[in-house]
């Protein structure tokens, strides 16, 4: 802008007779156009330094950060070299340079070499893919999968979450560092796969296999040096869709292997409480025996004691008298009687022989112990 | 001539700055830049902060990316020593180390890093092939941690693309190398489906058999036990009434004082006792109380006569 000030200064001011009146009209015209052009060019070229004064003020979006670079160097360490949102103040270029980072508090990459193909609509309805007949291969640049340690194929998928320690090293020193952390877990999934059974990726040892991951991806960041923390790491494994068929029938044997045993159980429990019950009874029976047996036998001592003074007095006389009154109680007592008389005592001897059938019925109905009446 | 201090000063300015954009260049943190005189090679800076050099064309600068760059390659076949076709993967971290030997061979392009990622691709494939070629299968796929070889063998692949990076003199450095991949040609993973089927049938029989002699053993064993505990009772049953009976000794002693009544009582019990129902006795005239019929004629008498 000083050239044109110099240059439009000299004919007024060199010139020592300037002209009383404009040579033409036109030439007066010209230099008014000049002058006023001349104006008009010095207020662009101040609004322009303003513009390049207040380069230096930037603001930060919400979802994003913002580092300072000065001279070429980031300016601050650690968490302190990161701006967040609002208004901020930096020199103008060439001293200072912003450079915004889509650094949010929490990152997070999903691995899916382990994963079959799905696409972004199944994804988001978070629907499984059909089941698959066993002849379908698997494309390897189509499908993922992994290897397990006994040749087996499974699908797996990993999500970790990680925030970033240091963002200086983290922007300054990797090219690309979220792909670096995505490729450390696509390599720890690998990996952890390759040394757990398809068994113990499934179901058996679900948390062993995820530590597993999260351990190598963890040593493989702090190897690299990319200046990140790993958070969290998910883990979700699937049998492959070809086999779901032939997986779900172990898993309906295990569960009726389970029912079985849950059967075994409570039929043992059963079978022991019986036992326990019988035992109990027939101790209580035995008991039960022992106390009537030894009262049994001491009231007939009492008896006996109570009877003997009697039996003593008239031993004949006694024993008759009760015969008889005992012979009477049981013949109160008894169903049939039957009473044969004749034949002197003697018997056989005498010749006057009598013949007597009783027809003898283990259960006898009442009708026909009648009919053996005489 | 009032403004002539003003005008000077701003026209120095003007030459200052017109000059130091000529004279002085900035190098980022994430750059390495390579100063060339006349076309060759001169000098590099990896040091941020601003830095002199000639003018063009005495002297350009040539910026490259010093930070650690991340490649894949694509999945290739390689042959394990036991003959199985094995797919792999693999991504290296590699960053410029020196940028003097690095310009001449890759600067050529609009790309240098692609063009370098290029070699790197043939390089790792062939490494690959190579160190795959050593290893059997079951180094890459075993339980155990002595005989799993994974970490060994992207070690090995690393030494290989490393010694023929420095052979080659490419003024760059392999950080770090992994495994991606590790899978199995197309044909092959239909074979270890069906590998996989008949195994789950497997475990599917062994776990219902088993299940099945699990819950018989544990009822035959309940049975053995509730016959144990039986027989105990048994066994404690029989000594409570022996015990009894021991009892019940000590009050027989008593009758003792005249076994005739004794006997006697005892005959009149189990003649009672046998007697309580349903039975049928047949006496004759001999029998008391029915020898009072003896010698008294009655009309049964006669009759029986």
């Amino acid at each position: 802008m000083s050239d044109f000030d110099v240059k439009l200064d000299e004919p007024r001011g060199n010139s020592p007779l300037p002209p009383e009146r404009p040579l033409d009209s036109g030439s007066e015209a010209l230099t008014e156009a000049l002058r006023s052009s001349f104006w008009i060019i010095k207020l662009v070229m101040f609004l322009l330094l303003i513009v390049f004064l207040g380069s230096g003020f930037f603001t930060v979006e919400p979802q994003e950060q913002a580092m300072i670079i000065r001279l070429g160097r980031p300016v601050g360490t650690g968490q302190k070299a990161l701006l967040g949102p609002g208004f901020h103040l930096s020199f103008p270029y060439p001293i200072d340079e912003h450079i915004k980072v889509p650094i949010s508090a929490i990152q997070k990459v999903t691995s899916t070499v382990g994963w079959y193909a799905t696409t972004p609509e199944q994804e988001l309805a978070g629907t499984e893919p059909a089941t698959l007949p066993i002849q379908y291969p698997l494309k390897p640049l189509v499908d993922g999968y992994v290897l397990t340690a006994d040749r087996n194929i499974i699908h797996t998928r990993a999500t970790l979450t990680y925030h970033i320690s240091d963002p200086v090293t983290y922007v300054f020193n990797f090219a690309n560092a979220s792909n670096t952390v995505q490729n450390a877990l696509d390599n720890a999934l690998v990996y952890a796969a390759s040394t757990f059974n398809v068994d113990d990726i499934l179901t058996r040892d679900v948390a062993g296999f995820k530590e597993a991951v999260r351990k190598r991806v963890v040593t493989l960041v702090s190897q690299e040096n990319l200046g990140v923390d790993i958070e969290e790491c998910l883990i979700q494994s699937r049998p492959a869709r070809q086999l779901r068929d032939a997986f779900d029938s172990v898993l309906k044997a295990a569960l009726t292997r389970q029912a079985l045993l849950e059967a075994a159980h409570s039929s043992e429990a059963q079978i022991s409480s019986k036992a326990g019950a019988d035992a109990r009874s027939l101790i209580s029976l035995a008991e039960s025996d022992r106390s009537r047996l030894v009262n049994e036998v001491r009231s007939q001592a009492d008896r006996f004691n109570d009877l003997l003074p009697k039996f003593q007095q008239s031993p004949q006389l006694f024993v008759q008298q009760r015969l008889t009154e005992t012979l009477g109680r049981v013949l109160t007592n008894a169903q049939d009687k039957i009473f044969l008389a004749g034949g002197e005592a003697g018997g056989p001897s005498t010749g006057n022989q009598k013949e007597l059938r009783v027809l003898l019925n283990r259960e006898p109905p009442k009708q026909k112990s009648d009919e053996t009446k005489p | 001539m009032k403004r002539n201090p003003l005008i000077l000063a701003i026209g120095f300015l003007l030459i200052l700055i017109v000059g130091l954009l000529l004279f002085v260049f900035q190098v980022r943190k994430s750059e390495v830049v390579v100063v060339t005189r006349f076309g060759r090679p001169d000098r590099d800076i990896s040091q941020p902060g601003p830095h002199l050099k000639w003018p063009w064309p005495i002297e350009s600068v040539h910026r490259f990316d010093q930070r650690v760059q991340n490649f894949e390659d694509k999945l290739t076949e390689g042959l394990t020593s036991d003959s199985f076709n094995v797919l792999s993967s693999v991504f290296v971290g590699w960053e410029i180390t020196d940028p003097k030997a690095f310009f001449p061979k890759f600067a050529a392009g609009s790309e240098p890093i692609a063009e370098a990622e290029k070699i790197l691709d043939r390089m790792l494939s062939n490494a690959k092939a190579a160190v795959i070629a050593k290893h059997a299968l079951f180094d890459f796929l075993s339980p155990t941690p002595e005989g799993n070889k994974f970490v060994d063998i992207e070690h090995e692949i690393l030494s290989v693309v490393q010694a023929q990076v420095q052979a080659n003199n490419y003024g760059l450095k392999i950080d770090f190398l992994g495994l991606k991949r590790l899978g199995l040609p197309e044909n092959v993973t239909a074979s270890v489906f069906e590998r996989m089927q008949a195994e789950r049938k497997r475990l599917a029989d062994k776990s219902q058999f088993e299940g099945e002699a699990e819950a018989q053993t544990i009822r035959a064993e309940a049975e053995r036990k509730a016959a144990v505990v039986l027989a105990d009772a048994g066994a404690q049953a029989t000594a409570i009434r022996g015990k009894g009976e021991a009892e019940a000794a000590k009050s027989l002693s008593e009758f003792q004082k005249n076994p005739q009544l004794a006997n006697f009582i005892f005959g009149l019990n189990a003649l009672e006792d046998s007697l309580k129902d349903k039975s049928t006795l047949i006496f004759d005239q001999h029998t008391p109380p029915f020898n009072l019929f003896n010698g008294v004629s009655t009309n049964l008498f006669n009759r029986a006569q």
